[in-house]
Formats: structure tokens, C-alpha cells, sequence
């Protein structure tokens, strides 16, 4: 498993030394495939490597370093919109670790930009933003309705001029699945970083960070999450971290994470049977950058749909899916 | 994955896996003459694999993906999985390649000059650079020019040419059969045939040269020379770019050099004989 | 949406710099913060040159800036004009509301 060889050069890049050009394809492919490639280039900063290895490296880097740079500018616009509303803008994900300047947001790919405001607010920043040039991605009033009635977010919106996307999310996790985190205090514990931004508190982006990749994601480039809980984990005060994921409903999936983040990329802990299944999963990556263990893969995906919705409405809403021919990978 | 091959294309190496044999046995025969990578670390991975499980043997059908690729690119079938090999390396270009400014465009060489020509698919830039790099030029490439931002140079990437079409038999009598591969029918572009570029276009690979001319070509139109305003180069060339934005500063420094120094004209014309007497016309005239 | 009343101010922003590159009668515009290209016509770069120590201005006093150089017409459609200008510029982020 490939996925096995990127994790143990990212826990000790010094492992390198013993690749020849088969392992650096594998291990590039792997990196590439987990969007871990500007983390990996991070890591091997100070590693000696084959002549053909740094310019990947070097390009990886430069390619986070815009993202970073877009990113940025995409919050920048989001808080010229907002701008007037009074409305608290919380970055979320890699835009909030970049903006703080975490360890967690080296190398790393961000893409889309999420951010958190108040749910009473979303009708005002709905209108803002589509004044500002962003529109609705979907036509689908199928899609629509199910975005608005069970998720916790607005279907997705992209600017027009810049074709970025943004996520406005009013709370963590859908409104079907069965944790409740407390958005509202996420919010109202944010801490200000630039031009009138705000991130989450230390905690909550530990909580958020794992509410993503425990309870709703179907672990889909969850190598990368992990690694970001691997990155935030130093900062809290785990008595704290404690107390704050349990507020949230989420004490379970947090210990799971650390458990997780220190198997992987820790000095290893002892892990439960879920765990080393959720672990197969997160490893499931071969020398060629592929989901190897479809099965597995499969049911992961099925169990992050089960875990946000209440079976009858599943059902109603994979039939939907499939008959228009989606898959999942 | 069981069948794979390295290759290396000017600056860019491609590692290309394959569900199948075909199509790495008819890349190993049409780039036997390029180096030898063997044990090279990649700078892309290409994967060729089936859409689904069953798809492997049952009217087989090839997902072409890799480090880099489109989740909505349609399947091809196994028939053109050659194609399906060079569609793979291009997508890893367009959307990958960060060392130099990648245009859309095919370039040619003499004196240590270049001459590049963009356009859209079907302008005939790709059959005037195969049939220029028959005729005193050396070919440099046929769908990618690298313009290196820091020196203003433009660096080959000599991949198969591919032909389309009316232009497969105009190019085969002027090559020969022996450069020419399988012919695949009825592909989403129509006919196609690749052709391996001369010896020379393969040895000097890694030689660029700076930029003295560049042209728009149309074909099928009646013999027509413009010049065109330095705004108009300018978008056209960023919208022949797929990673000008990618690149950040150094690409706007590149280009708008580019621009500024390299005379452009845009040609129209009927036939090749009319398009080769226009080149060497305004080479002469400009370069 | 910022209004159009002639009172609003505008500023640039350091962190807003941009490189200039003249192609015939177009400039472009290099935006590093956003990464983005722009190509602008005049009046556009001279307003741009006129903000360049970062004060903030209304669409009046640009009007008079550009006024000792230019000649601008009947002031309340050129000022208008200006204040258009601004307006773009802000949607693109090259300008900031003060």
C-alpha cells in the first residue's frame, strides 16, 4: 500500500533515503492522489533527494503557495461583500489555517472557500454575495431543495468572474445527522485574525476538523483531515479539547481522531476495531495513485450517507443520485 | 498497474500505466527511438484504466486519468487506447506542468529561431509544423510551445504528431510509411493518425531557441495576412495557456515580453503550398 | 453595493500593488494579491497613478486631479464617469471604499 509508505515519510522523512525511483513514483503518486503533495514537499525541505524529485517538490510548493494566496483573496472578497451586514465571518478549513499562520495550512490544498456565519443571517449574506458576482452553482431543484431542507450549508455558489467557489455553512454538520454541534458558540468563540475575519476558537477548529472527517465525510481525503488534526492537535489543551468536544456531541469522534492521528502520524496508540477499519480505509491507495479496496471504500461511503440521514430518506436520496447515473468514484 | 512504460518528452517525464497491453506495446513501438527512462523518477503518473470492473474485458472501455484529470472525461474504447495514451500525457501537461508557460501551439526552428503558431484545432498548425520539420525546419512540437518565462526562450516538446483526417495522407506521402502509426477510425475528432517526428526533432529535445516569429493560422481561407494589435496577442496567447494563472508573476513577465518583442501576424490560407510560400516569406520579412 | 453619491471615498491599498505593463494603447495590470491580469483602457490607469500615495479621494477630487491635465468636459457626466470607474475598480479589488 502506497498510502502506508506517503504516511510513514510524512511521520519521519528521513525513511526517503531508502527509495529508489519505483518508491519516489509510488510515494508521489500516493502524495498526489491525498492532496498531501505540498505537505510531503514541506516535509522533505531539509531531505537530500534524487535530482528528478526536487522540481516536483518545488513545484508542489509554489502551487500551495497561490492557493494560499487565492484563498486569502477569496476571504478578502467574501469580507468586502459581507461588508456593512455586521455579520461575523468565521474562515473555515485550509483558509483559516492559512490565515492564522498554522502549521496545519503549510502545503496545504485548499480550494474552495467555507466560511460560518449565523443561520438567522444566511437570507443577508445570500443577497450580498449574489450582488457581490457569485451565483448558484446547480440547476437542479432536486439538488436545491435537498441542500436547503437537510444540509447544513447553501448549495454551493461560485463567482462569476472568478470561478471560485464558496461555502456558506450556518452550522457543522447536516441538519439530519445525529451530533448537534454548537455552531452557534463556535461563533460566538471565534477569534479575530485579519481585516475583520474570524477563525474558530483553538478546540472547535479540532472539533470542526473532525466532525468533517469522522462524522460526515465518507473519509474521502481523510489521509489529508487527519493530517490537519495531526498539525492542530499540539496547540489545545487536551482537558479543554475534552470539555469543549463534549459540548459539541462529539467526544467519541475526537478521541477517535487522536487516536487515529497518533497510529498514523504519531507514535502509534492502541487502537479499537472500528479504528483499524476506518484506518484500512484511510490507507486504501495504491503505487499508482488508486482506491484499492473498492469494497471497503463503498461501504464508507454508504455509512457517511447513513450517519447524516435517517435510512427511508438514504434511500430516496441514493435512488435519486443513481438514477441520473452518479457513482460514487 | 501490469502494463506500464516510461517516457520522456522534452522536459517531462510520463510514467503510463494500463489495464491493457495494447496500448503500452504501440507507445513502446512509436517513441522506440526517444531516450531510454527506465528507473527515471516521473513528473507524471497517466493511469489508462477500465471505467468499471467488468469494462476490462467486456467492450472494453478506458478511463483516462493520472496524477491530474477530468472526473467527466469521457470513456474511449480500447480500439484507440494509442490516442487514449496521448490524451493522458496532455492532460498531465495542461493541467500540471509548472516550469515553463505552456502555449497551445506548435513550433518549428531554424538558425537557432523559432517560429511558433497558435490557433484552435483544425487552424493547421499541427500538419504546417509536421510538414515545415520536412522541409529545412527542425520540428519542436506540434500541439504544446514551452515558453521558458526567466530566459524568453521556447523549449521543445516533440510528442507524436497527430494528424486528422485530410491531413493524414498529405503527411504520409511527405514521411513515409514507416513514421506513421496505426490508423484509428472514427475517434470523437474523426480519423486519426499519429507520426513519429525525424530523428533530429528527437535528438535535440532538450534545445530550445528564442522566439522570432508567430503566427495565427486558418486554414481554408482565401491567402490573407493581418496584423493584429498587442492587446488582442496578449489575450489570444493567455487563452492558449492553460496554466498562465497557475504561474503567478513570472508568466505575466514572460508573456508580455513575449508579446512585445516576437513580431506576430495572423495568415489565412487555402493550401499548404500557399502556406509555406507565406512563412518563408514573412520569416524573411520579419524574423 | 456602494452608492453613487459623489461623498463616497475611495483609497488603494498597499497590498493591493500592482505592475503595469503598457501593450499599444492597453494597459495591463498584474495583481499580486489576487494573482489576477487586468486590461483597462484610459481614463482607468491615469485614475489608478492618481491614487497611488493611498489617500483617500471622492469622485470629485479625482475629477479635479485629473482636471489639471485633462480636459474633462461638462464636470457632472465626467464625474460620473469617474465615479463608474471607481466602482469597477472596487468590484475588481484594486480599489478599496475608505
Amino acid at each position: 500500500m502506497s498510502a502506508a509508505l506517503l504516511v510513514r515519510v510524512l511521520r519521519d522523512p528521513a525513511q526517503v533515503g531508502r527509495l529508489d525511483a519505483d518508491g519516489w513514483n509510488r510515494l508521489l503518486a500516493a502524495a498526489r492522489a491525498e492532496r498531501l503533495i505540498g505537505t510531503l514537499a514541506f516535509r522533505l525541505d531539509d531531505i537530500a533527494v534524487p535530482d528528478g524529485v526536487r522540481p516536483i517538490l518545488t513545484d508542489a510548493k509554489r502551487d500551495t503557495a497561490r492557493e494560499a494566496q487565492q484563498a486569502l483573496w477569496e476571504a478578502d472578497r467574501a469580507g468586502q461583500a459581507m461588508r456593512g451586514l455586521g455579520v461575523r465571518l468565521v474562515l473555515l478549513k485550509g483558509t483559516a489555517y492559512v490565515a492564522a499562520g498554522l502549521r496545519a495550512g503549510q502545503g496545504r490544498f485548499i480550494g474552495d472557500l467555507d466560511i460560518l456565519v449565523p443561520r438567522d443571517t444566511m437570507p443577508a449574506v445570500e443577497r450580498a454575495l449574489i450582488a457581490a458576482g457569485w451565483e448558484w452553482v446547480k440547476e437542479d431543484p432536486y439538488d436545491d431543495a435537498y441542500y436547503r431542507q437537510w444540509m447544513h450549508e447553501l448549495p454551493p455558489m461560485i463567482h462569476v468572474e472568478r470561478d471560485r467557489m464558496i461555502d456558506v455553512h450556518h452550522t457543522v454538520l447536516p441538519l439530519t445527522a445525529r451530533q448537534t454541534p454548537d455552531a452557534a458558540a463556535m461563533i460566538a468563540d471565534a477569534v479575530p485574525i485579519i481585516n475583520g475575519l474570524y477563525v474558530l476558537s483553538t478546540e472547535d477548529r479540532i472539533v470542526h476538523s473532525v466532525a468533517h472527517m469522522l462524522a460526515d465525510g465518507d473519509m474521502q481525503g481523510g489521509l489529508r483531515n487527519l493530517w490537519d488534526i495531526h498539525c492542530l492537535l499540539p496547540d489545545a489543551d487536551p482537558a479543554a479539547l475534552e470539555a469543549r468536544a463534549t459540548h459539541h456531541g462529539l467526544a467519541s469522534h475526537v478521541r477517535q481522531a487522536r487516536r487515529l492521528a497518533a497510529a498514523i502520524y504519531g507514535d502509534g496508540a492502541c487502537l479499537t476495531l472500528w479504528d483499524r477499519l476506518a484506518r484500512a480505509r484511510l490507507l486504501a491507495r495504491n503505487g499508482w495513485g488508486q482506491e484499492s479496496r473498492k469494497l471497503l471504500v463503498f461501504a464508507f461511503y454508504l455509512r457517511s450517507h447513513w450517519l447524516r440521514m435517517p435510512p427511508l430518506m438514504l434511500l430516496r436520496h441514493l435512488w435519486t443520485k443513481w438514477r441520473k447515473g452518479h457513482r460514487p468514484q | 498497474m501490469k502494463h506500464n512504460i516510461t517516457l520522456r518528452i522534452g522536459p517531462a517525464t510520463f510514467r503510463i500505466g494500463s489495464a491493457w497491453p495494447q496500448p503500452i506495446a504501440q507507445l513502446a513501438q512509436l517513441y522506440a527511438a526517444y531516450p531510454d527512462v527506465r528507473g527515471a523518477v516521473a513528473d507524471f503518473t497517466v493511469r489508462l484504466q477500465p471505467t468499471n470492473l467488468l469494462r476490462r474485458v467486456l467492450r472494453p472501455s478506458i478511463f483516462i486519468t493520472g496524477d491530474h484529470g477530468l472526473a467527466d472525461a469521457a470513456p474511449m474504447s480500447l480500439a484507440h487506447g494509442l490516442l487514449a495514451a496521448e490524451m493522458g500525457m496532455n492532460l498531465q501537461m495542461a493541467l500540471g506542468w509548472r516550469r515553463h508557460l505552456l502555449l497551445h501551439a506548435s513550433s518549428v526552428e531554424k538558425d537557432g529561431r523559432v517560429l511558433v503558431m497558435t490557433g484552435e484545432s483544425g487552424s493547421g498548425k499541427s500538419t504546417l509544423s509536421a510538414l515545415l520539420g520536412e522541409r529545412g525546419w527542425r520540428f519542436m512540437g506540434d500541439e504544446f510551445a514551452l515558453l521558458d518565462c526567466d530566459s524568453g526562450a521556447i523549449l521543445p516538446f516533440p510528442r507524436l504528431v497527430s494528424l486528422k483526417n485530410r491531413a493524414i495522407d498529405v503527411v504520409a506521402d511527405a514521411v513515409g510509411e514507416a513514421r506513421m502509426g496505426p490508423l484509428l477510425n472514427a475517434t470523437a475528432k474523426g480519423d486519426i493518425r499519429h507520426m513519429v517526428p525525424r530523428s533530429d526533432a528527437v535528438a535535440r529535445m532538450d534545445q530550445g531557441g528564442m522566439p522570432a516569429l508567430l503566427l495565427f493560422p486558418r486554414f481554408g481561407h482565401a491567402a490573407d495576412v493581418r496584423t493584429l494589435g498587442q492587446g488582442e496577442i496578449f489575450m489570444r496567447l493567455t487563452q492558449a495557456s492553460t496554466n498562465y494563472v497557475a504561474l503567478g508573476e513570472p508568466a505575466f513577465t514572460g508573456l508580455t515580453r513575449f508579446v512585445r518583442q516576437v513580431p506576430a501576424r495572423a495568415i489565412d490560407f487555402a493550401s499548404g503550398e500557399e502556406a509555406f510560400a507565406m512563412v518563408d516569406r514573412l520569416w524573411e520579412e520579419l524574423a | 453595493m456602494p452608492d453613487l453619491d459623489a461623498t463616497t471615498a475611495y483609497r488603494r491599498d498597499a497590498a493591493d500593488a500592482v505592475t503595469a505593463c503598457i501593450l499599444d494603447d492597453l494597459t495591463l495590470f498584474y495583481h499580486h494579491r489576487s494573482g489576477q491580469t487586468h486590461m483597462v483602457i484610459s481614463p482607468v490607469p491615469e485614475i489608478m497613478e492618481r491614487m497611488a500615495d493611498g489617500a483617500s479621494v471622492t469622485a470629485q477630487v479625482m475629477h479635479d486631479r485629473l482636471a489639471r491635465d485633462y480636459d474633462l468636459g461638462p464636470q457632472e457626466e465626467a464625474i460620473a464617469e469617474i465615479t463608474a470607474h471607481l466602482d469597477a475598480l472596487v468590484a475588481l479589488g484594486l480599489v478599496r471604499l475608505a
